[in-house]
């Protein structure tokens, strides 16, 4: 009986400190909230009021007013053509790696290990002089190419695990009845794996609607996704601060919806996430 | 190789059934029943890996030996003339230093805090889910915003760091404005947005760990701290490599919150590698030398992966 209620004062203690943490590290967003819907009188008080009359009227601004419209279709537009293309082609080739023989498949997947390792910088620099040649800079097409590439290893790799775990067996039995290579992979293997197609779909989502270094170089005034808007926000006016905190907390709130939908597979998907 | 196997250790999937089918269908496919195409799935990634990697790859090589300007479009054959000019250049040095230890400080900090805490949830017994849930948050938030909510929380006079201090009578130090200041709020901005996938990376190995070696080793009378220390850390010895390789390369690109919180600032104060590379090749459109410096950076990097995984990968043969 006391041993039991020892027990629980640590567990108590432990939980408290742990949500201690979590505050400290949640602290930054809930600020950047509170900024978001206080009048700029509020925002710039000293000490911070936490006690103010809240306004939606920036969040509003963002919406309907600033322009934020355009960048948010432009992050989806090039955010869902990456997914469909790297998603699509990735998973053929993860199928095609998971099914084969001897060497030449690990080889394979080791060399798209080793790709993430370039510095993304050293890609940015062709990618950008390349993109100028033939006349691609601020087009939807650049960007995306950029980013189905530099997913691809992550696509891959991904989809490979999900592919290794239905066992041979399966393409083996469609096989003995019949089945083409082709049938065999839409018509039995990818539908055993498509849980997994959806997880290697919203990961690479999240990889692309985060992107900024290559949307930086490649995209212009036409093209121009949110994280490259939001860097570039600014100005003198003393409604600025507010502003793009609201703009900050919009672009978030499609990533907390990733969050939600992918929790289940959060520690598969990022510890192969790592291979980006 | 070594790195394949760590990758696999990562994936908290019981990863020994994965192998048993993969042993299985081998020795079936053995006995050799069909000859399988299988390449047309390889063919449209290998076309666009081909393309879009490897030929600007290539591309980016070749530049690194030329004297290119892209505003006039002049363009010379220097040899290694870009790398001779890079390394007997202080502030490639410096810039090196800096980054190096940026990516220590970082990586360390969020190696030890990521174990305190994954270690605390393993503890605990109830809540885990969603407290690893919410303090996820920071790491998969878009990395530009994430850097704009700490800019706000470092800023002069009107962040809330500087409120609150001031709030206290508490003169606060210039954040971002002064060198030294501007390199540890860096280290912060990184250990914020990357300390819950340490946590997240560690905590799932440390619930891998053979519970009879852990049972066994407190029958002994071992305490709390020696059964992590002796048990358990050395157990996921291979996990903790590989996450400590994954954000070391990461780390060593970091871009994206230092443009946003100092654009390499105050001065040159957290200019990194990568900001050099991006200041070189997109400010001054001297595109040949930032590509030898991308160059340098790779191969830098690979260097410290093997060293990393060859030192704490072997010191596991010894133990």
């Amino acid at each position: 009986m006391k041993k039991t209620r020892r027990l629980s004062a640590s567990q108590l203690l432990l939980f408290l400190a742990l949500c201690l943490f979590t505050a400290i590290t949640l602290t930054p967003v809930a600020w950047a909230f509170l900024t978001s819907i206080k009048q700029p009188i509020d925002a710039f008080a000293i000490p911070p009021k936490l006690v103010f009359e809240p306004t939606l009227e920036f969040h509003h601004m963002v919406w309907f007013e600033k322009g934020f419209g355009r960048f948010f279709l432009n992050s989806a537009i090039i955010s869902v053509s990456t997914v469909l293309i790297s998603v699509s082609i990735g998973t053929m080739a993860a199928y095609g790696l998971s099914r084969m023989r001897g060497k030449a498949a690990k080889g394979i997947l080791l060399g798209l290990l080793s790709l993430r390792m370039f510095p993304h910088m050293l890609l940015a620099i062709p990618f950008f002089i390349l993109a100028k040649l033939l006349n691609l800079i601020d087009t939807y097409p650049a960007m995306v190419l950029a980013l189905v590439a530099i997913n691809q290893p992550f696509t891959i790799w991904l989809m490979h695990s999900f592919f290794v775990d239905v066992p041979a067996e399966v393409d083996e039995a469609a096989a003995i009845d019949g089945a083409s290579e082709w049938q065999t992979f839409f018509k039995v293997v990818l539908p055993i794996v498509r849980p997994g197609l959806w997880v290697t779909a919203l990961f690479s989502l999240l990889l692309a609607y985060n992107e900024f270094l290559f949307a930086l170089v490649l995209t212009g005034p036409n093209t121009k996704p949110l994280p490259v808007a939001i860097a570039e926000y600014g100005g003198e006016d003393l409604n600025y601060w507010s502003l793009s905190a609201a703009a900050a907390i919009a672009i978030m709130i499609p990533i907390v919806v990733f969050m939600m939908l992918l929790q289940k597979h959060l520690v598969r998907g990022l510890a192969l996430g790592a291979v980006k | 190789m070594a790195t394949t196997s760590l990758a696999g250790t990562a994936v908290v999937q019981s990863s020994k059934a994965v192998t048993r089918i993969t042993e299985r269908t081998t020795k079936r496919r053995a006995k050799g029943a069909r000859r399988r195409t299988l390449w047309p799935f390889l063919l449209p990634s290998g076309v666009i890996a081909f393309f879009i990697l490897l030929y600007p790859l290539g591309y980016a090589l070749y530049l690194s030996l030329f004297d290119v300007y892209l505003d006039t479009g002049v363009s010379t054959f220097v040899g290694l003339g870009n790398y001779a000019d890079l390394l007997g250049d202080m502030r490639f040095w410096s810039s090196l230093l800096r980054t190096v230890g940026i990516v220590a400080s970082a990586v360390g900090v969020e190696f030890c805090l990521g174990l305190a805490v994954a270690y605390g949830l393993y503890r605990l017994k109830f809540a885990v889910r969603g407290l690893n849930l919410l303090m996820f948050l920071p790491h998969i938030i878009t990395p530009v915003v994430a850097a704009l909510f700490l800019k706000w929380v470092f800023a002069g006079r009107w962040g809330l760091l500087d409120s609150v201090l001031a709030g206290m009578g508490i003169f606060p130090p210039d954040w971002l404005g002064d060198p030294m200041w501007a390199r540890i709020t860096v280290v912060i901005a990184d250990t914020w947005q990357f300390t819950p996938f340490m946590i997240l990376v560690l905590f799932a190995g440390l619930n891998t760990v053979d519970q009879s070696q852990i049972e066994a080793a407190q029958i002994d009378g071992a305490g709390g701290r020696q059964v992590l220390f002796r048990i358990m850390l050395p157990a996921i010895r291979p996990l903790i490599v590989f996450v400590l390789t994954m954000r070391m390369m990461d780390a060593f690109r970091y871009f994206d919150t230092i443009y946003v919180l100092t654009s390499g600032g105050p001065g040159s104060a957290t200019e990194t590698i990568t900001m050099q590379t991006y200041a070189l090749a997109f400010r001054l459109f001297q595109v040949g030398k930032a590509s030898a410096l991308g160059v340098i950076t790779l191969v830098i990097v690979m260097a410290l992966a093997a060293i990393l995984i060859g030192v704490v990968g072997r010191s596991k043969e010894r133990a």
